[in-house]
C-alpha cells in the first residue's frame, strides 16, 4: 500500500534519514519503533511532504508520491496526526472537525461526515460546541484522531498517540485505530510505548539512525530478544 | 453632566476609529507575528490616495474612496506582505520592526515630497450638524463614525466566525503548523489578513481624516494610539483591541478636557502603564502560549 525505498532526508542540510525502506500492506497497523533521534517522525514528515527527501522514492498504491505537499497527500487519502496538541484551540470541536474536510470540494459530504464521525465518537457530539482547548487532553486527541478521518482516509500516519495521556485512555485510542483497521484503513503509528503498542499492531518496524533494522510481525518482534534489549538503552549491535 | 456625556460620546467615536487600526494591528500580529510599526502611516496615506482619485483623477468622492480602498488592500496589504514582510519573518521580529519603522519614514517621506507638506482638507461623510441629548450636543458626525466602525466590526467578527475561510483564518493565526497539515493554504490566509487590515486602515483613514485633516505626519500619532490600544486591550485578541481604542478614546477626550491639551497623550500612558503593573496580558487578553 505505501511503499518507501532508500529514503534520504532530513532537515535543511541535515540528513536523518539514511536510507529507510519498507511497505506496509493495506488494512493493517504497522508501529515504527526505535530509539530517540533514530527519525521516527522524520520519516512521517518526510511522507507527508513537510520536509525535503533528498533521495529515494515514497510510492502510494504503485504511484510515486514523493515530494507531494501535505494538501496534495490530502488528495490521496493520507491524513496525519502529529505528535502533541494539535487542535485549534479558540474554534469549537465542530469547526475543528470541519477544518479536517476544509480541502473537499462537496462540503455538505463533509457535513455528513462529521454526523457520521461524530457517532463514532458520542464525546465530540456531548461537546460539540465547546472550544477545542476546554476539552481534556484525551478528549484533544480523539478529537484529532476523529479530525483525520473527515475525508475517509486510506492511510493515517499517527505519531505517538499515547503521550500525554493516561493507560486506559491509551487502551481506548488504540481500541478506536483497530476498529478503524477493521474498516479497512491502512495505519502507520510511531509509539514509544513499545510494547503496549506492538501487542495491538499487525507489524513493526525498528529503525536506527535513519535506516531500518527489522520489519516483521509485531509478535515475533514482541518476543524477540534484540528488541527487549533496544529499550533497554542498548544498541541492537551489542546484543 | 452633559458636558460629560458629550465628551464620552465624542471620545468612544474617535476611540471606534483608534479601534479599526488597533484591530488590523492585533491581527497582523496573529496570522504572522508582525508588529507593523507603520500602522499609523497606514491610516495616514489611504486618505492621500483618496485624494489623488478625486482631485488629480478627478473621480466623484464616493468612487474615489473605492479608488483608494482598492489602491491601499492592493499596496499596503499584497504587496506590503510579499516584498517586506515575506522574505524578513524566516529572519525573527527584530528585522520586521526595522523594516516597518523604515516603511514608516518613507511613507511620511514620500506624501511629503510627492504630494504636500501641508494639511489637506478631506470631505466628511456625515455633516457636523448636531443635535441635543440630555442637553449633550452630539454630532452626526460622531454617530456616524460610531456606526460605520461598529457595522466594520462586526461584519470582520462575523467573517471571521461564521465563514470557512474566517475560521481557516483563525485556525492559521491559532496553530499554523496544524492548519498546514489540514491542507488549509496558510500564505493565502495570511495575506487575506493583511488585505483586511489594509481595507480597515483605509476606512479608519475616511472616518478620522475630516477631523484631523490629511497631513504627512498623522501617522505617528494615530500608529501609537494603535499601538497603546492593541496593549492595552490584550494584544492577542480583536475584542481587546476593540475595548482598548474606545478606552483610549474617551480618556484621550477626557483629559484634554479637564487636565489640559497639553496633557492629552498622558492619559492614554498612564493607562498602559497601569495596566502593565497590573494586568500584563491586557484587559481580555490571554497570556500567549504558543504550542509547538
Amino acid at each position: 500500500m505505501l511503499q518507501l525505498k532508500n529514503l534520504y532526508g532530513g532537515y535543511g542540510k541535515i540528513t536523518i534519514l539514511n536510507g529507510v525502506e519498507f511497505e506496509i500492506p493495506k488494512g493493517t497497523i504497522t508501529t515504527v519503533i526505535g530509539p530517540n533521534g533514530a527519525g521516527k517522525s522524520t520519516v512521517f514528515k518526510a511522507i507527508f511532504g513537510l520536509l525535503n527527501v533528498h533521495s529515494g522514492q515514497i510510492l502510494l498504491e504503485g504511484r510515486d508520491v514523493t515530494g507531494r505537499t501535505p494538501k496534495q497527500m490530502i488528495g490521496e487519502g493520507v491524513t496525519y496526526v502529529p505528535q502533541g496538541r494539535n487542535v485549534v484551540p479558540q474554534l469549537s470541536v465542530y469547526h475543528n472537525l470541519e477544518l479536517g474536510g476544509i480541502t473537499a470540494r462537496d462540503q455538505s459530504a463533509v457535513r455528513a461526515r462529521i454526523e457520521k464521525v461524530m457517532d463514532q465518537f458520542p464525546m465530540l457530539r456531548e461537546f460539540r460546541d465547546r472550544k477545542a482547548i476546554e476539552l481534556s487532553g484525551g478528549q484533544q486527541k480523539q478529537l484529532e484522531v476523529a479530525r483525520a478521518l473527515l475525508l475517509d482516509p486510506k492511510l493515517i500516519l499517527i505519531d505517538e498517540p499515547s503521550i500525554g495521556l493516561s493507560p486506559n485512555l491509551v487502551a481506548e485510542v488504540f481500541r478506536t485505530l483497530q476498529a478503524l483497521r477493521d474498516d479497512g484503513v491502512t495505519i502507520l503509528m510511531v509509539e514509544q510505548n513499545a510494547k503496549a503498542a506492538l501487542a495491538m499492531s499487525d507489524f513493526g518496524i525498528v529503525l536506527e539512525l535513519g535506516q531500518t533494522r527489522m520489519h516483521d510481525r509485531a509478535d515475533a518482534l514482541l518476543a524477540d530478544p534484540r528488541v527487549g534489549q533496544l529499550f533497554l538503552g542498548g544498541h541492537m549491535e551489542e546484543a | 453632566m452633559s458636558d460629560f456625556l458629550q465628551l464620552i460620546i465624542s471620545g468612544l467615536s474617535t476611540g471606534s476609529i483608534y479601534a479599526l487600526a488597533a484591530i488590523g494591528f492585533t491581527l497582523l500580529w496573529q496570522a504572522s507575528q508582525t508588529i507593523n510599526f507603520a500602522q499609523g502611516e497606514f491610516v495616514m496615506v489611504p486618505a492621500f490616495f483618496i485624494l489623488i482619485g478625486s482631485r488629480v483623477l478627478g473621480l466623484p468622492f464616493p468612487i474615489a474612496i473605492g479608488f483608494g480602498l482598492a489602491v491601499a488592500v492592493f499596496t499596503l496589504g499584497f504587496v506590503f506582505k510579499r516584498l517586506v514582510i515575506q522574505p524578513m519573518l524566516p529572519h525573527g521580529h527584530l528585522p520586521i520592526v526595522m523594516a516597518t519603522i523604515a516603511l514608516a519614514i518613507l511613507m511620511r517621506e514620500l506624501v511629503k515630497e510627492f504630494y504636500s507638506a501641508e494639511a489637506q482638507t478631506f470631505p466628511a461623510l456625515f455633516s457636523e450638524q448636531t443635535f441635543d441629548v440630555f442637553g449633550a450636543v452630539i454630532s452626526h458626525q460622531d454617530i456616524g463614525n460610531l456606526a460605520v466602525s461598529a457595522v466594520a466590526i462586526i461584519a470582520l467578527q462575523l467573517f471571521l466566525g461564521r465563514t470557512r475561510t474566517g475560521r481557516s483564518m483563525q485556525a492559521t493565526a491559532q496553530n499554523p503548523g496544524v492548519a498546514e497539515i489540514l491542507g488549509v493554504n496558510v500564505q493565502r490566509m495570511v495575506l487575506y489578513t493583511f488585505m483586511i487590515n489594509a481595507a480597515l486602515a483605509t476606512l479608519a483613514s475616511v472616518l478620522i481624516s475630516p477631523i484631523y485633516l490629511a497631513k504627512f505626519s498623522n501617522g505617528e500619532p494615530i500608529g501609537l494610539v494603535a499601538f497603546l490600544a492593541a496593549i492595552v486591550g490584550g494584544f492577542n485578541q480583536v475584542r481587546g483591541a476593540l475595548v482598548g481604542g474606545l478606552l483610549i478614546g474617551v480618556i484621550d477626550n477626557l483629559s484634554a478636557a479637564y487636565l489640559s491639551s497639553e496633557y492629552r497623550i498622558a492619559g492614554p500612558m498612564i493607562l498602559l502603564i497601569v495596566i502593565i503593573l497590573l494586568r500584563p496580558q491586557g484587559l481580555l487578553g490571554t497570556s500567549e502560549g504558543r504550542t509547538v
